[in-house]
């Protein structure tokens, strides 16, 4: 009795791509929808006077992008650096505190060469779960010369406005309120 | 084989010639609006104002600190000023920096993502260089959009990049208020890709 040798790869090789990629696709869209999550946001800091905060712009001395801890001391609103030193700001010279909500994409460089990388346009699915809403907070100050200064933070979804409340208690002054619909206005001509 | 060893000698040699020249073309033509010893003018960079636009104060606070880092970078300028600073009332020479918001188109960074085509976040701004007594020194409409990578806030950084790039080629007057009544340059129209600059003498 002959056997005739059979080779078993022939017939799933037309399968391979989509064998191969699929498996990919799935994880790294459950890694963004991982990493979209909120993993900062803790019950007891919401609405409280201490927030984990990212440094988008404007602060003296504080790298852009820069995470640490925004606080309240005394009468100075305090960011401490993860790692380095801290940044104060004194309330009283505060003229302006706004609150703003932005949509990102999360992941960095390394998801968004994944995107780029996955085969049959999957990189645009992708992209509709890595995003992450945050709230940005933002302030103007005067510096003792009377410059005038601003600093934007972004701070988890829901958190800034209990932190807004805690700058004004303390004697922050405010200007304008309600300007955080102007992120879903689609165009506005002069 | 000796005609392909040929071939890519002359192709290096080509290419090497081109380099050289293309070098040799940079150095004869160094960048406009570089200081040379003459006397600089200060800049007092103002507080955005932004007209009937609604606009967010996030991307008002950071156009205006984007603004400042340009500023300094052109270094077209002496000192630059917050706005609101003491000091600068002492300076002869300031130029005072007034940007007015036109148009601002919202984006979104997944819809960007996703699409590729739309979400674009988009500014355009009028900027004004005056003088303390309000004599417009210089006046540019900018723009500052992202189209495809980053944040919104992005925009921003273009637009206050356009902004230096467009002061860095420019010709100012001598800051001497005998002769600052000379050119005064006024460009109606000028996009981050495509500037148009007209010049006009104002008596």
């Amino acid at each position: 009795m002959t056997y005739k040798p059979v080779s078993r790869k022939a017939p799933a090789r037309v399968e391979f791509p989509i064998r191969r990629t699929l498996p990919c696709l799935i994880l790294l869209i459950a890694c963004s929808a991982m990493l979209a999550q909120n993993p900062g946001a803790s019950p007891a800091a919401a609405g409280g006077s201490s927030v984990r905060a990212t440094h988008i712009l404007g602060l003296q001395g504080v790298s852009k992008s820069a995470g640490g801890n925004l606080s309240i001391e005394g009468d100075a609103l305090k960011f401490q650096k993860t790692e380095g030193a801290a940044a104060q700001v004194p309330i009283s010279s505060i003229q302006d505190v706004s609150l703003g909500v932005e949509d990102r994409q999360v992941g960095g460089v390394p998801l968004a060469v994944g995107r780029a990388a996955t085969p049959y346009a999957g990189g645009r699915v992708i992209g509709l779960f890595s995003h992450k809403k945050y709230d940005t907070l933002t302030l103007e100050y005067l510096d003792a010369d009377g410059g005038l200064h601003g600093a934007i933070f972004e701070i988890s979804k829901g958190q800034a406005e209990g932190f807004k409340d805690a700058l004004v208690a303390k004697g922050a002054h405010v200007k304008v309120e309600g300007q955080t619909a102007a992120a879903s206005t689609p165009e506005v001509k002069k | 084989m000796k005609t392909n060893k040929l071939l890519f000698a002359a192709f290096m040699l080509t290419a090497f010639l081109a380099y050289s020249l293309s070098m040799s073309a940079q150095a004869a033509n160094p960048k406009s609006g570089k200081s040379s010893g003459a006397p600089q003018w200060s800049v007092q960079v103002d507080k955005v104002d932004p007209g009937d636009v609604i606009l967010e104060s996030a991307f008002r606070v950071a156009i205006y600190e984007n603004l400042l880092d340009e500023m300094a970078k052109t270094k077209r300028f002496k000192q630059v000023f917050r706005s609101g600073d003491h000091h600068a009332a002492d300076v002869p020479d300031l130029l005072i920096l007034k940007t007015t918001v036109q148009k601002y188109t919202a984006g979104s960074e997944t819809r960007r993502t996703v699409t590729t085509v739309s979400g674009a976040t988009k500014l355009k701004v009028s900027s004004q260089l005056t003088t303390k007594d309000g004599k417009v020194v210089l006046e540019k409409v900018v723009d500052g959009n992202v189209r495809f990578f980053g944040g919104n806030l992005r925009a921003t950084h273009n637009l206050a990049h356009n902004i230096g790039t467009q002061i860095k080629e420019s010709t100012l007057p001598p800051p001497n208020p005998a002769t600052a009544e000379g050119s005064i340059e006024r460009t109606m129209e000028a996009s981050a890709g495509s500037v148009s600059t007209s010049e006009m003498d104002v008596r």
